[in-house]
């Protein structure tokens, strides 16, 4: 009853339909006494993965199914997943998990994975990596390239950064345990990039990524300072990037855009 | 979100005639009868005849106090809308109650201790006035400023301002220091259909002591806007 009269109240406005609509299905989101329950795509078949605790990846054995097309990266012929993109699959039910020994790993055994992580925003990096690809779009770790082949096709994210250059002659050593030192020491003290996101379609290819359409940077408590938006702005070569910021589980992203009000007549 | 026009005939009505000629016209009026204000705390009153009354509405200057005085209107003018007439229209006299005019020294003086935030709250009003935008008082809607294309009779506001200073003070006006702060502001924006736009004002080192800040200054617009991917998976255009 409540309901309606609110309804008559505010919706009579023109224009705004779009944000009432949105505003009701997050007053409902928040109301219902379950929390927020995502709707998950549940897999038939999994996949199966062993885990490697030096890398802090897991090590994909066996493939099914057409996901890997846009999970994981490529090394040697090889499948590596991080753990955001292991510990999704697993959630959804995707992604068998073995430990060194070949016993199995429970979810909660990869929770405890993140939450012993280095870096103390594994988890809400997982959230923002979750959300994204529960809507289909294709997530890659910022500046770590796809495949090997993508770094000779040159058409990743190449800015001469110390971290990529270091990771390129890496990749090329093929020593893969410190490329994932790497990452781990990527600072999320500065506001930097962590996704490199791509819309869905289905021509997305390992072997030639192309550019992403946006990256999102995970900001720590703080929104980004204009000094921060500035500095990214000019090394992102003209990437829309997107500010998040994730509490109790919302995912939230933000766009600081310049612009140039036009001059009336 | 573009430009919502008050229903049909507007937007035409609006192009017909320019804010920026309307301008002009309420210049050369309160020019010629050698128009004065009275710098009352942080407001200046004036008393309009019925042509200036006319202009005044339609160029969106100040706020008509309603009186039992027939012939004459008189507006109260808020502080930035007062300066721009007097000191970058050069139309506006400002005297103090015994009749003594003030300087613009004094006046931004007066202003700015009635409001720290004074010079970069004149400087953005100025900016947007600059670019013909009708700039209106945004306290209605928890900002500082709402800007419209064209009179608000004839569209809605488009941006919802706040203005940030960068410089030697930096953000005295203490908006938008925490994402809380974002989240309520874009929330409430989205709900009256606005877009968020922050000016950021630079000082450029002058401290904004004098009105000669007026030259050395630097402005940066910037919208802010929650982006939801769930809507624009399938248009790069969007991202």
């Amino acid at each position: 009853m409540e309901a309606t009269v609110w309804e008559s109240s505010s919706g009579g406005a023109s224009g705004y339909d779009d944000n009432y609509a949105q505003d009701i299905k997050d007053e409902e989101e928040c109301l219902c006494a379950s929390g927020y329950l995502r709707k998950l795509q549940f897999r038939k078949h999994a996949s199966t993965a062993r885990w490697n605790d030096q890398m802090g990846m897991a090590e994909v054995l066996e493939n099914k199914g057409s996901l890997w097309t846009t999970t994981g990266i490529v090394r040697c012929g090889k499948i590596y997943c991080s753990i955001e993109k292991t510990l999704f699959l697993i959630e959804v039910g995707a992604l068998h998990l073995l430990d060194h020994d070949n016993s199995s790993l429970s979810l909660k055994d990869v929770y405890k994975k993140v939450a012993e992580g280095k870096n103390g925003y594994l988890w809400e990096q997982f959230e923002v990596y979750r959300h994204l690809k529960s809507l289909g779009f294709t997530v890659g770790k910022h500046k770590v390239p796809w495949s090997l082949k993508s770094v000779r096709n040159g058409s990743d994210i190449s800015s001469p950064s110390s971290i990529e250059n270091k990771g390129a002659s890496d990749v090329k050593s093929e020593d893969e345990r410190s490329i994932f030192e790497l990452l781990d020491a990527i600072q999320l003290d500065e506001v930097t990039p962590i996704f490199d996101v791509f819309l869905p379609h289905n021509k997305f290819r390992k072997s030639s990524p192309g550019d992403p359409n946006f990256m999102v940077c995970l900001t720590r408590g703080y929104p980004p300072s204009k000094k921060d938006i500035e500095v990214l702005e000019r090394t992102s070569r003209g990437i829309p990037m997107k500010y998040c910021y994730v509490e109790h589980g919302r995912v939230c992203l933000f766009s600081f855009d310049n612009v140039e009000l036009p001059i009336l007549p | 979100m573009g430009p919502r026009w008050k229903g049909k005939g507007s937007e035409a009505k609006a192009l017909a005639d320019p804010m920026s000629n309307t301008v002009f016209q309420l210049q050369s009026s309160l020019t010629q009868s050698d128009a004065q204000g009275l710098l009352s705390g942080s407001t200046v009153l004036y008393q309009a005849d019925e042509e200036q009354t006319d202009l005044l509405n339609r160029a969106c200057f100040g706020r008509p106090i309603l009186s039992a005085e027939k012939d004459k209107q008189w507006f109260q003018f808020g502080m930035e809308e007062a300066l721009y007439l007097s000191y970058h229209l050069n139309c506006l006299k400002i005297v103090d109650g015994q009749d003594c005019e003030k300087n613009f020294q004094e006046v931004w003086k007066d202003m700015k201790s009635q409001k720290s935030t004074f010079p970069e709250f004149y400087i953005a009003y100025r900016h947007l006035r600059l670019k013909n935008w009708v700039v209106r008082p945004g306290s209605q809607y928890g900002v500082d400023f709402v800007a419209y294309r064209h009179h608000p009779a004839l569209v809605h506001s488009e941006f919802a301002v706040l203005v940030l200073s960068k410089g030697e003070g930096s953000n005295e006006n203490g908006r938008l220091r925490v994402w809380s702060d974002f989240l309520c502001t874009i929330r409430l924006c989205g709900s009256v259909a606005k877009t968020l736009l922050v000016l950021t004002v630079n000082d450029n080192g002058s401290g904004f002591v004098s009105p000669s800040c007026l030259d050395s200054y630097s402005i940066e617009e910037r919208t802010v806007t929650r982006w939801s991917p769930e809507q624009c998976r399938e248009n790069p255009a969007k991202v």
